[in-house]
Order: structure tokens, then sequence, then C-alpha cells
């Protein structure tokens, strides 16, 4: 968008000083117009004064001739006369000179014309009056006639040279005039062709002025972001390099060369001086993967090593794409990643799962151990125990019996804990498969399961709807084994053993607690009882494997069955908690969440 | 009807020495008309029921976790012939994951028996098996749809 | 090709039954279930005949009085079991009592004896039976087998099928289901 803007207005730039040279160039050629007007005008007005200056001229040699004949005629004194001839020449000199004059006036040409004529007359007068003067006998009145006829004629020419010279005056005020008009013109075209080279200086100035900054600042941007750019990559751990095709030219980056353990620019940018920093290893495999892009032009994607300055190896990602450069060049651009530490964090987490592979089996096989090997025999002791119960007990003392007895409790017990510690080490293994678990269902297995024992305890069950949830099916019916049968085991003898299982909504309290942000994610599931309860100061400790409060021997139990619950609970990103007072009944609370956050 | 004449002949096959003990003796103590007959794996079992003239039994235990050929094994190749169809065939382990229940029942066991570890208990649960089974041979039931799992 | 199918063991039992007999030129009365009435000059050797003949088909004629007694005592429970109308509004005991005409007592001491089971048990183990075929018929949800069967609730149907079969009735299923994949693919 802004790019846009700047291009439209250099363009409206352009256009202008276009507009603005095409202005003054109409000034200029006006102005050299005027200008040449004007001096044609002033030849004009000096044209006309050398008019009137020759006519004067040819006036006044005309009456000075005419003093001298006079002077001539009165003293007659020859000497009047001796400037006659020259006075003759300098007429017809003045005459050719107007004729040039007013080659480019035909009316006054012609006057000029009338003029010489006049002239001529008037000398032929001179030359009568001369003659009749120098002859011996001279006609006074002839004379005095020719005389009054040379002097009206001689008026009557100057009227004529006095009615040219006018007319010549009038041209030239006319002239005048107009050329003083023209100047002003010519000056206010001058003016205005000056304000206008201003204006185009001072506008070419100003953009030229802000073109600079512009440039100014982009180039400090880039060099700003070229900057960052070459420590992003050193903090980073990559480099780039470039190879224009067509010229066959590299370009490294600063950190390239670092990469490789030398200086920026250490040397010449190119395939042949990298070689020796690649792998020996590698080199062959890098090299082949680079030229064979070169010529399909197909981005690369390889893992290698540097073998660096500092002979160092290091693990180097590098992906090589395809792009033309400003001149239309088709270039391959590089970057080399340095993962040496994601490369050797992999073969440490490969070294760890393997650890934990090998520790899953053995745990897989510790299992098997305790769920079959070790029950085996326990079961044999067991049925032997069972079969001398049944024959010879009898035969034993009242000591032995119940040494027997503690036999047989002592086997028992160790049978319970190995079934417990199948299902907490089942609890831990890593086949978890959430789906889609009906917890009606699973309550209702489990007190099939149970319905001995609850039949036994003469227990009531209260059944409330529960929800269906994402979950691991044989752990939750675990968590209700274990709970249900902690029930079943602490309840006290006076009463009737009350069980309810039902879903609850969460309360604002039970929200804080466990920073449940919405309680609408959790669903709260609440096993309660009317048991032997427990001081509410215990309520976390008894989550705890091997963690028993009662250590009364009717209360059997392994210590492992909530400590099962809250593994299992765990499992499936939950909480649970207790809360009990002694002789008052246990409420266990079960948070699990509704999304499937695994 | 069928007249209970003929004894209950039952087949046991188990490695265990201590277990075959335990099961006659309690075969013996619940004085029912049975005929026990042992074998020491599954091998042997096999070769026996493969003979042509012996009177098919009519409950077989099987242990699961025996050398040679296998309870899961020897419970294919029966499942496998038409001339055990009436045999009921009870498993006989020490292993009582429902995933062990559960693919013997498909594999075509009738019963499932988990080792109990007091002799009295296992008294009850053969007693409770013959009936069983003699009630599904005796009133019309579908033996194809037999599993009793104790 | 593996086909499954269903049957109806009395209407089998009756046809073979008929067949046999008209077979051997007998003439005879279907009675109630397991009684069949034929005439009393009948020949000793066209009567082993009969017993031989239906040997082949698994019937055999009862000659004891007791055990008579048996087939009509589990005939009775069947008919209830199979038939909702039919259930007694009145306890078992007395229905049975009224139906055979003999004291419970005596009823229950002759059926344990022959049967080594109580006749509570065979109830169960009727009904279970019948929730079986009913479960793999597919057409009723659990819950309308209950009804069907006369139980309280699923629940209650769900624990006495476990202590009968073992399994919960959704294993059962699975093990059926899988059993015929496993059948099919064979």
């Amino acid at each position: 968008m802004k790019f846009l803007k700047l291009f439209k207005n250099s363009q409206v730039f352009k256009l202008a000083l276009g507009v603005a040279i095409l202005v003054v160039c109409y000034f200029g050629s006006k102005f050299f117009s005027q200008m040449q007007k004007l001096t044609s005008t002033l030849e004009l007005i000096a044209k006309s004064n050398d008019t009137q200056l020759e006519l004067e001229k040819l006036l006044s040699i005309i009456n000075s001739y005419d003093y001298s004949l006079r002077n001539y005629i009165i003293t007659n004194d020859e000497s009047y006369l001796q400037n006659r001839f020259l006075n003759r020449g300098i007429i017809e000199e003045g005459i050719k000179k107007l004729k040039v004059l007013t080659v480019n006036d035909p009316l006054r040409k012609k006057d000029i014309l009338t003029l010489e004529k006049l002239i001529n007359y008037r000398f032929k007068l001179f030359r009568e009056t001369l003659i009749a003067a120098k002859s011996n006998n001279v006609d006074q009145l002839g004379l005095k006639l020719k005389l009054k006829r040379s002097n009206d004629y001689t008026e009557m020419m100057k009227l004529f040279v006095y009615k040219v010279i006018n007319s010549e005056r009038l041209k030239a005020k006319f002239q005048n005039s107009n050329h003083q008009f023209e100047l002003q013109d010519s000056l206010m075209t001058a003016f205005l062709l000056i304000i206008l080279s201003l204006l185009i200086l001072l506008l070419s100035f100003n953009k030229t002025n802000i073109d600079i900054e512009a440039l100014k600042e982009a180039n400090d941007k880039l060099k700003l972001l070229n900057e960052s750019f070459n420590t992003a990559e050193k903090t980073a751990g990559f480099g780039h390099w470039m190879v224009n095709l067509e010229t066959n030219t590299y370009t490294f980056s600063d950190n390239l060369y670092r990469l490789m353990g030398v200086e920026p620019n250490a040397f010449e940018p190119n395939l042949e001086n990298t070689i020796k920093y690649f792998h020996p290893d590698d080199l062959e495999y890098v090299t082949k993967v680079h030229r064979e892009s070169l010529i399909n032009h197909q981005s690369t994607s390889i893992v290698f090593r540097f073998l660096t300055a500092t002979n160092e190896v290091r693990y180097i990602m590098g992906v090589g794409s395809f792009t033309k450069d400003g001149n239309g060049d088709l270039i391959k651009i590089g970057v080399n990643y340095d993962i040496t530490n994601q490369y050797k964090k992999t073969l440490e987490l490969e070294e760890n799962n393997k650890e934990l592979k090998y520790i899953n089996t053995e745990l897989e096989s510790f299992n098997n151990i305790v769920s079959h090997d070790l029950q085996e025999p326990l079961r044999k002791i067991q049925m032997f125990i069972s079969r001398l119960e049944e024959k010879e007990f009898d035969v034993l003392s009242q000591q032995g019996r119940d040494y027997f007895s503690k036999v047989r409790v002592a086997a028992n017990r160790m049978q319970t804990l190995l079934i417990d510690l199948v299902n907490y080490s089942r609890t831990v293994k890593g086949d978890k498969v959430f789906v889609e678990t009906d917890l009606n269902k699973m309550i209702t297995e489990t007190l099939i399961d149970l319905s001995i024992n609850v039949e036994e305890k003469n227990a009531v069950i209260q059944i409330g709807k529960l929800p269906t949830i994402k979950a691991i099916p044989f752990q939750i019916k675990q968590l209700f084994i274990n709970l249900v049968s902690n029930s079943l085991n602490y309840s006290q003898e006076t009463q009737i053993p009350k069980i309810s299982i039902t879903s609850e909504i969460i309360t604002e309290e039970e929200a804080s607690e466990y920073k449940i942000i919405n309680k609408e994610d959790y669903y709260k599931i609440v096993v309660a009882d009317n048991g032997i309860g427990f001081k509410q100061e215990y309520a976390e400790k008894i989550f705890l494997l091997f963690k028993r409060l009662e250590t009364d021997p009717k209360y059997s139990g392994t210590g492992l069955g909530l400590a099962i619950c809250s593994r299992i609970v765990d499992n499936h990103n939950g909480f649970i908690w207790a809360k009990s007072q002694p002789n008052e009944g246990a409420k266990f609370s079960i948070f699990l969440p509704k999304v499937d956050m695994v | 009807m069928i007249a209970h004449k003929d004894p209950m002949h039952i087949l046991l096959a188990d490695d265990d020495e201590d277990d075959r003990a335990f099961f006659s003796e309690a075969i013996m103590e619940l004085k029912m008309d049975n005929k026990l007959t042992l074998f020491t794996n599954g091998n042997g079992l096999m070769d026996y029921l493969v003979l042509p003239d012996i009177k098919l039994p009519h409950i077989l235990f099987l242990d699961l976790n025996m050398p040679g050929k296998t309870g899961i094994e020897c419970l294919k190749e029966i499942r496998a012939n038409t001339r055990f169809k009436d045999v009921s065939v009870a498993i006989y382990s020490t292993s009582s994951s429902e995933k062990d229940i559960e693919d013997t029942f498909i594999e075509g066991a009738n019963i499932y028996i988990k080792k109990p570890n007091d002799f009295s208990a296992l008294k009850k649960v053969i007693k409770e098996v013959i009936n069983m089974n003699w009630q599904f041979h005796t009133s019309g039931l579908n033996i194809e749809t037999f599993f009793f799992s104790i | 090709m593996k086909l499954n199918y269903n049957y109806d063991g009395n209407i089998a039992c009756r046809t073979i039954l008929q067949d046999q007999l008209e077979k051997l030129n007998i003439s005879y009365q279907l009675l109630d279930l397991g009684q069949i009435e034929i005439s009393d000059n009948i020949s000793e050797e066209s009567f082993d005949e009969l017993q031989t003949s239906l040997k082949r088909f698994a019937i055999h004629i009862i000659d004891n009085p007791k055990a008579q007694l048996i087939q009509k005592i589990k005939d009775a429970i069947i008919e209830i079991v199979y038939n909702k109308d039919k259930f007694p509004n009145t306890t078992i005991s007395q229905y049975l009592s009224d139906k055979l005409n003999y004291r419970y007592g005596y009823i229950t001491n002759v059926f344990s004896e022959y049967t080594y089971t109580s006749i509570e048990n065979f109830i169960i183990i009727q009904k279970i039976e019948r929730a079986k075929k009913l479960i793999i018929e597919e057409k009723l949800s659990l819950t309308e087998i209950s009804y069907e069967l006369n139980y309280s609730s699923v629940a209650y149907l769900s624990t006495q099928f476990k202590k009968v079969t073992g399994l919960t009735p959704s294993m059962f299923k699975r093990v059926i289901d899988k059993r015929r994949k496993l059948s099919n693919t064979e």
C-alpha cells in the first residue's frame, strides 16, 4: 500500500515537473520572441531617427547652399561658391543613405524619390539663378523672380521635408510607445520565468532531499536488519549461503564461516574452499546432492557434519531452495543449521529410551514373577496349609494350632499383597488406551465382582447416574473396586455398611482448591460410606504407597489399594481427595476431566 | 432323558505334580462316580485322544502352561476336530487374567478355573464344574454357549 | 460355508417322535411335553424297536416314575421360563406342587437326588440359558431381557449371569462374536 503511494507520488512529481518544464519553455519562447520584437522596434526607431537626421541634413545643406548663393549674388565673391560641388556630393550621399534607410518602407521610399526630384529641380533652379547672376547682363528682375521662385521652392521643399520628418517622428513615437509596452511585457515574462524556474528548482531540491532522507532511512534500516540478522544467525547457530547459477558466484554469511570454525570472510566463498571443512565421510554425499540439485533445481535437505578448523565435529542440517534474484538470475539459497546439541540430545534421549524400554521389560518380567512365579509357590503353600489344617490340625498342640493359624494368615496376606502389587504395576505400565467408558457399566461390573464381599457384609449400595468419559476401562474398574473394597473393609461393626457412588456438582471451594478454572471441564464422582473413617489430617497420607492407618489385624489392607486409586486418577489427569472424621464415614471425591487431555 | 449310568469320565493334563495330586485327591474325596485319567503334558494328552477306540471323556481339564504342547494349542486341536464336539474343555490355570479367560473361551473352552489356593475350595470348584457340565448334558442346554468361569 | 441356526428342541423332538411312531405304525397321542400315549396292546417286539430307533436321537423312554417326575418338573420350569405369561403369581414351590400334585419337599428331594442340583438353581440355569439366547439374537436390550425374564433389574440379571457363567453379559457377547468371527475366517 505504502509502496503504491510512493510510486504514485513519484509519478505525480514527474508529471508536475513535465508540465513545469513545458510552461517554462512556453514562457521562454515567448520571452525570446518579445526580445526579438523589441530589437526590431529599436531598429525601426533608430532608422526613423537616422531618416530624420538625414532629411534635416539635406535641408540644411540646401539652406546653406541657398545662403551661399545669395551671398555670392550680393557680394559676387566667388569663394562662396567653392563648396557647391561638395554640397551636391553630400546630398547625393544623403539621398543614397535615405534610400537604404527607407528600403522597407514603400511610402517613405516614394517620399524620398519625390524629395530627390525636388532637390534635383532645386539644384536646377540654383544653377539657373547662378547662371543668371553670373551673366554679364544681369536681368535684375529675372534674377529677382528666380530668387523668389527659388525661395518659394525651398519653402515648399522645407514643408515637404518637415512633413516627412513629422510623419517619421510620429512613427518613431508610436514605435517608442510600442517599445515601452513590449518592454513591460518582456519584463513580466522574464519575472514569471524566473519565479517558475525557482519554483521548479525548489521543488526538485525538496524532492531530492526527501528522497535522500528516505534512502538514508532505508539504508539505516537495512543496516540494522543486516546486523540483527547477523546476530540472529550467530545466536541461533545458523548460517546461509547463496550461489548464482548464471555466474557461479557464491556468497557466504558471516556466521557460515563461524560454523566452519573460521573468522568471517576468512576465504573466498566458493565450493572448493569449503570442501576441507566438510567431514571426510560426508563430503562425497554432500557435494553429490548439491551438484545434482544445481542441475535439476530441486530443493535439498540433508544432515551432514562440518569438521571445523579446530577439528570439532558439528552436526549440520542443511536446506537449500531455488529462487530468482533481482536480475532474474536463478540462485540457490541454502541455510545451514547447527543441530549438534539437538543431535546429541536425541542420541542421549535414544539412549535413555533404550534404558527405559529395558527397565520396562524388566518391570514386565518382574510383574510376571510377582503375578505368576511368586504366586505359584505361595498357592502351593496355601494348598498344603489347607490340607494340613483339614487332616492334621487335631494332632497339633494348642500352640502349634496358633502358630499354624498365623502361618495361614501370613500366607493369605502375602497373596493379597502380591495381587495388589500386580494391580499397582499395571497402573504404571504404558499401555493406556483411552476409550469412551460408561461409568455406570464400570460400577455394575465392579459390584458383580464384589458381590460376594457385598453379600458377606450385608452392605447397601446406592448408585446414582454416572457419566460416560474417555478413560482406561480396566483402570476405572480397578478404581471402583478398590474404593468400594476400602469402604467394605473399614466398615463399622455396629452398622450396616452403606456405600453410595454418585456424580455431584463441583463446589466453589473445590474449584479454588484444585485450581479448576471451569467447573464444566470436570466430572466429580463421590464414593461415600458410613465406615470407621479417619482423622482429616491423614487425608493425604492414605494415598501413599504402603501407608496404612489401621494396625488392627481385623482391618486387612495392604496399603496399596488407595495408592492404586491415586495413580489411576493421576493417569486420567484428575484428582482424588478424601474427607472424613473418625466414626463418621469417609467421602472420596474423584475429579476427572471431561475432555481427553492426554 | 439320558440315564446317568456310566461313570463320569474326566481327563486332566497338568505338568505340575502337586497339582495333579491335589486334583485326584479332590476327585477322590468328592466320592462321585468318576473316572480320572491324568496326563503330564499336552503331547501325551493329544496322543491319547487321537486313539480311535477310546471312550471320549465328559470333561477335559487343561493346564495352560505346559512344556511341549500348551493348553491353548491342545484346545485349538480339540476344537478343530468335530469328534470332540461334545467334550467339555475346562481350562485349569494359575492365571486369572481376564485376557486369558476371554482368549480361551473364544478358542472354544467351556470352563475356566483359576487354580484355588485352598483344598476345600478346589473340591467345591470341581464339584460345581461337574454339576454344571452335567446340567448342560442332561437338560438340553446349548453346549455352544456353555461358559463357566470360576 | 458356516451357517448359524437356532432351533426349538421341543418341536424337533415331537417331529422325530411322530416320524418314528408313524414309521412303526404305532398309533399315538401327543400329550404334554415329554409325554405321549400309545395303545397298551403294543407287542414287546415293536416296543423294543421303538426304543432303539429313538435312542439314535438321544430320546429315551423313561420307565422310572421318579425320572418321569423329574422330567415333568423340568418341563414345567422350562415352560414358565420361556413363556413370560405363564410365570406364576404365586411362589414357584406352590406352583410346582399344585401342578404336579406332590408335596414340594418331595419334589425338591427327588430333583436334587437325580440332577445333583436344586430346583432353584435349575430355574436360574434355565433363565440364564434363555438370557444367552436372547443376547445372541440381539433383538432385545439387556433391560428388556431382564424384564422378559422377570428380573427386578439389569444389575440383578448381570449378577446372576456372572454367577452362573463366570462372565458378564457383555463379555459373553464379545466371546460369542469373536468365536463366530474366528470360525468364519477359517
